[in-house]
């Protein structure tokens, strides 16, 4: 339906893009006792690790080959080889995820090479399983570096056997919050299946209290579930960024492959849930089926509130798919889409034209289509100001709230959730707008916590993660 | 690279250097070991440095990485312009790998000039726009023709060097571009650079508003809240003082042999660091009657301090603590927290000079601990070790603390509250206080109640009920909590609550402590 456009600017202004390796990296930090390692120079570890952080509020391990000028001229080759070894020697972990960058991709390194150098010699039980994505940064967004981590990672470890019935893989993308990931696995687990979660960010980056700290992730997907993965009944996919892996996962070992592109909304999670009743030859158990009434129902309530508003969206494709095509389920008006990267599954949102550009290019079109909700992740603070509308944070990174990993959007609980949460921001925006128009101006208009008549006195700079020193706040959630 | 790195490393006023001899001096600083790095690269140096200067753009000629995973994320504030805040890069694509990228960032420095409206345009070089060999300097200069603006190239690739490397670099373009293109439209016998000052959480302010009362005029910043144009007259000033930063002594004696301004290291950390400054820069201006006012100011702020302070020191009093931060906070805000009563029983001393050590060992005597490897393992060791109430350190250990259960406090720059000069040291004073202090560490560092009777189930016949109050487990947990939550160090008392073996505090090797 959607066409595809950019603007003919040249310049980059606000990205939404994030590089490949940071999403390759957030992959592979689903998997259990693993370490990132980027091959570049130390920034390009740093930046991501700093922002995966910020995101997450969880320590992020990540290393990096730290290439010099020096190492680079001569081949990064030496300094990769020493990375690995170091990691290896330091921390034992199960599983080092390589991801390379647009510095060791123009210089030509030979990584596959180096890493299979490594294997031969580090194959004992306790060396750890190199998976190794490419992903320059000069070359697709976010959601390509997942892509290319999930697919290695199947295609590394993956083993073709007897098929284990009953076992079924889930390929996680990157359109699920750790929570999403979650539910759906108890979604799965509900018609009696055993899953395979491929990543398994629920069980890592879901912000829990561990016994202790560690340099490794502290959960997630094991080596041990990655090759059986290839014994599954099935894979179920969901979202286009991980359709790569499933179909290697289905070459490979013979696993067949079902994808969704979505998976929130009541006729698309009805489409799994149909699925997982096949497959398991179970009927649908009733918590299920009470939550689908459920979703019906918030349908129902939220559609006065969403149906007719002007929505403009700023995500990576599969989420911009996932919540595009939930707020056209209700009704809402989809003003503008707006994302980092192509992707043919963008095809499919119900709006004449998609737009891959930054948020320069979100911020003239929401202003433009008077936009009355802006759904994106925090970095759309500054549109939403500038707009005066109310702000939905979805996405990454999301620094400026807590318990991002915790935002649902998936599954019959999960879009009803979010409906609930666009909803209620909306709402609390026109209960804003209402009392502030009782302030003297120069009041702050986003004061929720204050009575309409008290004395708004002079703001203090307050300085936030965002905030400037003249800060006029709009109410967001 | 267009600077010239190896005289970079040549730095006579640098400390370590100093221990050099003249063929390790070229060498430059040491390289960052592959799989065992942390921190930020030369670019990211460069932009810490530079883009606090709020009116000036800042383009980053290279892929997405550099720019999209960055922008947006430094806690410098500003008074006035956001420009600064504007994520602009060329996002260099494959065929601009293969084709090049100048004709792309001329474009780009066209429109940002055209849409942006800024004072400046400052234009940084990555990893690959160098290595594909784009004439930067070229592309500037025509820019610069075409727009009418100042457009500075900044040469600091991240891989040639480390975050240290970046702000010298960034230094050397303001001395190259930028600093002697303006003449300030009036000047007065007070007036003062800051160096390496970004104001993060806006903690320059009360500090400038402190000068502003006993007359001192601050009118450059390199570079928190600051305009493009002081930067250009900074040739103006009477004085640099060079705010907690080793990286930036060059720029200071570079200004000084160009200009002849002299300079001084000081710190706005601290009751007494604080007034010590502004007493070296009433001196260093020469002139009686603004001493006598700086004398007057330094007694009035001292005096409203200790009536703002008491509360907090007599809970602070005798608390340990363990700081970890890069170079010259590792003694300046050592003086801070003795100043409130604390004891710093360790600090690291990675990036510290042999001079800064000295001043360290002199500040905290000779038991001290100096910590050269601050691995994530190694502060929750010492902090155990040493009974440490709080880890102060960089956002990057924030949540090696809290996994390991022990207070923090954010020290650098992505921290959100001002700790400069006296009314900043009520708010350290009160951070510190409050993260000891919380609730939330009795309740974390407790098992849940069945982790304690699982152990004592396992010895039980299958079939066991345990009843509330029951008298045998009531008394085993009385024991317990009570020993939880006596006071004084938390961390000691929590390695007393884990008998079997669990301790939370020992890091990976899991050792218990003494």
């Amino acid at each position: 339906m959607a066409d595809m456009v950019t603007s003919p600017r040249r310049a980059t202004i606000d990205p939404l893009k994030h590089s490949p390796a940071l999403g390759g990296a957030m992959a592979f930090l689903g998997l259990h006792r693993t370490m990132p390692l980027v091959h570049g120079s130390q920034g390009c570890a740093a930046f991501a690790k700093s922002l995966l952080t910020r995101h997450f509020r969880e320590p992020i391990p990540m290393q990096t080959t730290a290439l010099t000028q020096v190492t680079t001229v001569l081949g990064g080759g030496g300094a990769l080889a020493e990375a690995l070894a170091t990691i290896t020697a330091e921390h034992t972990p199960a599983v080092i995820g390589l991801l390379t960058t647009g510095l060791t991709e123009v210089s030509g390194d030979d990584t596959a090479t180096e890493v299979s150098q490594f294997a031969a010699s580090h194959d004992g039980p306790d060396d750890p399983v190199v998976i190794h994505a490419s992903t320059p940064d000069f070359k697709g967004g976010m959601q390509d570096g997942w892509a290319a981590a999930t697919q290695a990672m199947v295609s590394t470890c993956a083993e073709p056997g007897p098929v284990v019935n009953g076992q079924v893989n889930i390929l996680a993308g990157p359109a699920l919050s750790p929570l999403d990931v979650e539910e759906l696995r108890l979604l799965v687990e509900a018609f009696g299946l055993d899953a395979v979660v491929i990543p398994d960010l629920a069980g890592s980056l879901d912000g829990h209290l561990a016994d202790r700290w560690s340099a490794l992730t502290t959960g997630g997907t094991t080596v041990a579930d990655l090759r059986r993965s290839g014994f599954s009944q099935a894979t179920l996919a969901t979202g286009s960024a991980v359709s790569r892996a499933a179909e290697t996962l289905e070459k490979l070992c013979g696993v067949p492959a079902l994808v969704y592109d979505r998976l929130s909304g009541l006729e698309s999670v009805d489409a799994l849930v149909s699925d997982l009743a096949d497959i398991s030859g179970r009927s649908v158990p009733r918590g299920v089926r009470r939550w689908r009434q459920r979703l019906a129902d918030g349908l129902l309530d939220t559609h006065f509130v969403l149906g007719g508003v002007r929505v403009a969206l700023a995500l990576e494709p599969d989420l911009l798919l996932a919540v595009g095509s939930l707020m056209a389920d209700v009704g809402a008006e989809i003003v503008t889409a707006v994302s980092p990267t192509r992707s043919r599954v963008l095809g499919r949102l119900p709006v004449p034209e998609v737009v891959v550009g930054d948020l320069a290019d979100f911020e003239q079109r929401s202003a433009d289509g008077g936009a009355e909700l802006v759904i994106g992740s925090s970095h759309v603070g500054r549109v939403a100001e500038q707009l005066d509308v109310p702000h939905l944070r979805m996405g990454f990174p999301v620094y400026d709230r807590l318990a991002a990993q915790l935002r649902l959007g998936a599954g019959y609980r999960g879009s009803l959730s979010l409906l609930a949460d666009a909803a209620n921001c909306l709402l609390e925006h026109r209960g804003t707008r209402h009392g502030a128009s009782l302030h003297v101006k120069g009041a702050r208009a986003g004061d929720t916590c204050s009575a309409p008549f008290d004395s708004p006195g002079t703001p203090l700079p307050i300085p936030g993660e965002t905030g400037s020193h003249v800060t006029k706040e709009v109410s967001s959630c | 690279m267009h600077a010239d790195i190896p005289g970079l490393f040549d730095e006579p006023t640098c400390g370590h250097n100093r221990q050099k001899d003249s063929k390790e001096r070229k060498k430059g600083c040491p390289a960052p070991k592959p799989g065992a790095t942390a921190g930020g690269c030369a670019f990211d140096g460069a932009m810490i440095t530079l883009v606090p200067i709020t009116d000036a753009a800042h383009v980053v000629h290279g892929p997405i990485a550099c720019c999209g995973n960055s922008w947006d994320g430094r806690g410098s504030l500003s008074s006035g312009p956001d420009i600064y805040k504007r994520g602009l890069t060329t996002d260099v694509g494959e065929n601009d790998v293969i084709m090049g990228g100048e004709q792309k960032l001329y474009d780009t420095i066209l429109e940002v000039a055209a849409g942006q409206a800024p004072a400046a345009i400052f234009v940084y070089s990555t990893c690959v726009t160098a290595l594909i060999g784009d004439d930067m300097d070229a592309v500037c200069r025509a820019a610069a023709e075409a727009t009418g603006l100042p457009v500075v190239p900044v040469h600091a690739a991240g891989f040639v060097g480390t975050k240290s490397l970046g702000n010298r670099l960034a230094g050397e373009a303001l001395l190259e571009h930028v600093i002697g293109t303006q003449e300030p439209p009036a000047s007065t016998p007070y007036d003062i650079n800051l160096i390496g000052e970004y104001n993060v959480a806006g903690e320059l302010w009360p500090v400038l508003e402190v000068l502003d009362r006993i007359g001192i005029r601050v009118v450059s910043k390199v570079s928190g809240d600051a305009r493009f144009a002081e930067i250009a007259w900074a040739h103006r000033s009477r004085l640099t003082m060079v705010v907690c930063s080793k990286a930036l002594l060059g720029m200071a004696r570079k200004l000084e042999q160009r200009y002849g301004i002299p300079w001084f290291e000081g710190s706005f950390y601290g009751t007494r660091d604080m007034s010590q400054s502004i007493r070296t820069m009433v001196a260093m201006l020469g002139d009686p009657a603004l001493a006598a006012r700086a004398e007057q100011v330094i007694a009035e702020e001292e005096a409203a301090l200790r009536i703002s302070l008491a509360p907090y020191k007599a809970s602070l009093a005798g608390r340990r603590a363990v700081l970890y931060t890069g170079g010259v906070k590792s003694w300046s805000i050592v003086s801070a927290m003795q100043d409130l009563g604390m004891e710093v029983v360790a600090t690291g001393v990675k990036k510290s000079t042999e001079e800064d050590k000295q001043r360290i060992a002199q500040l905290l005597g000779p038991q001290a601990r100096m910590i050269e490897k601050g691995s994530p393992e190694e502060l929750l060791r010492i902090t155990a070790d040493t009974g440490a109430d709080i880890l102060v350190a960089g956002g990057r250990n924030q949540y090696t603390a809290l996994k390991g259960r022990v207070p923090f406090l954010d020290i650098n720059q992505e921290r959100h509250h001002p700790y400069a000069g006296y009314s900043g040291m009520v708010q350290l004073a009160r951070q510190l206080d409050l993260a000891i202090s919380s609730p939330v560490w009795q309740q974390v560092r407790r098992p849940a109640p069945w982790e304690r009777s699982d152990r004592e189930l396992s010895d039980r016949a299958p079939g066991f009920v345990r009843r509330p109050g029951a008298p045998e487990l009531q008394q085993h947990k009385d024991s317990q909590q009570h020993k939880d939550s006596q006071g004084g160090s938390g961390l000691t008392s929590l390695t007393a609550s884990a008998p079997g073996g669990q301790s939370f505090q020992g890091g990976e090797d899991g050792r218990e402590v003494a």
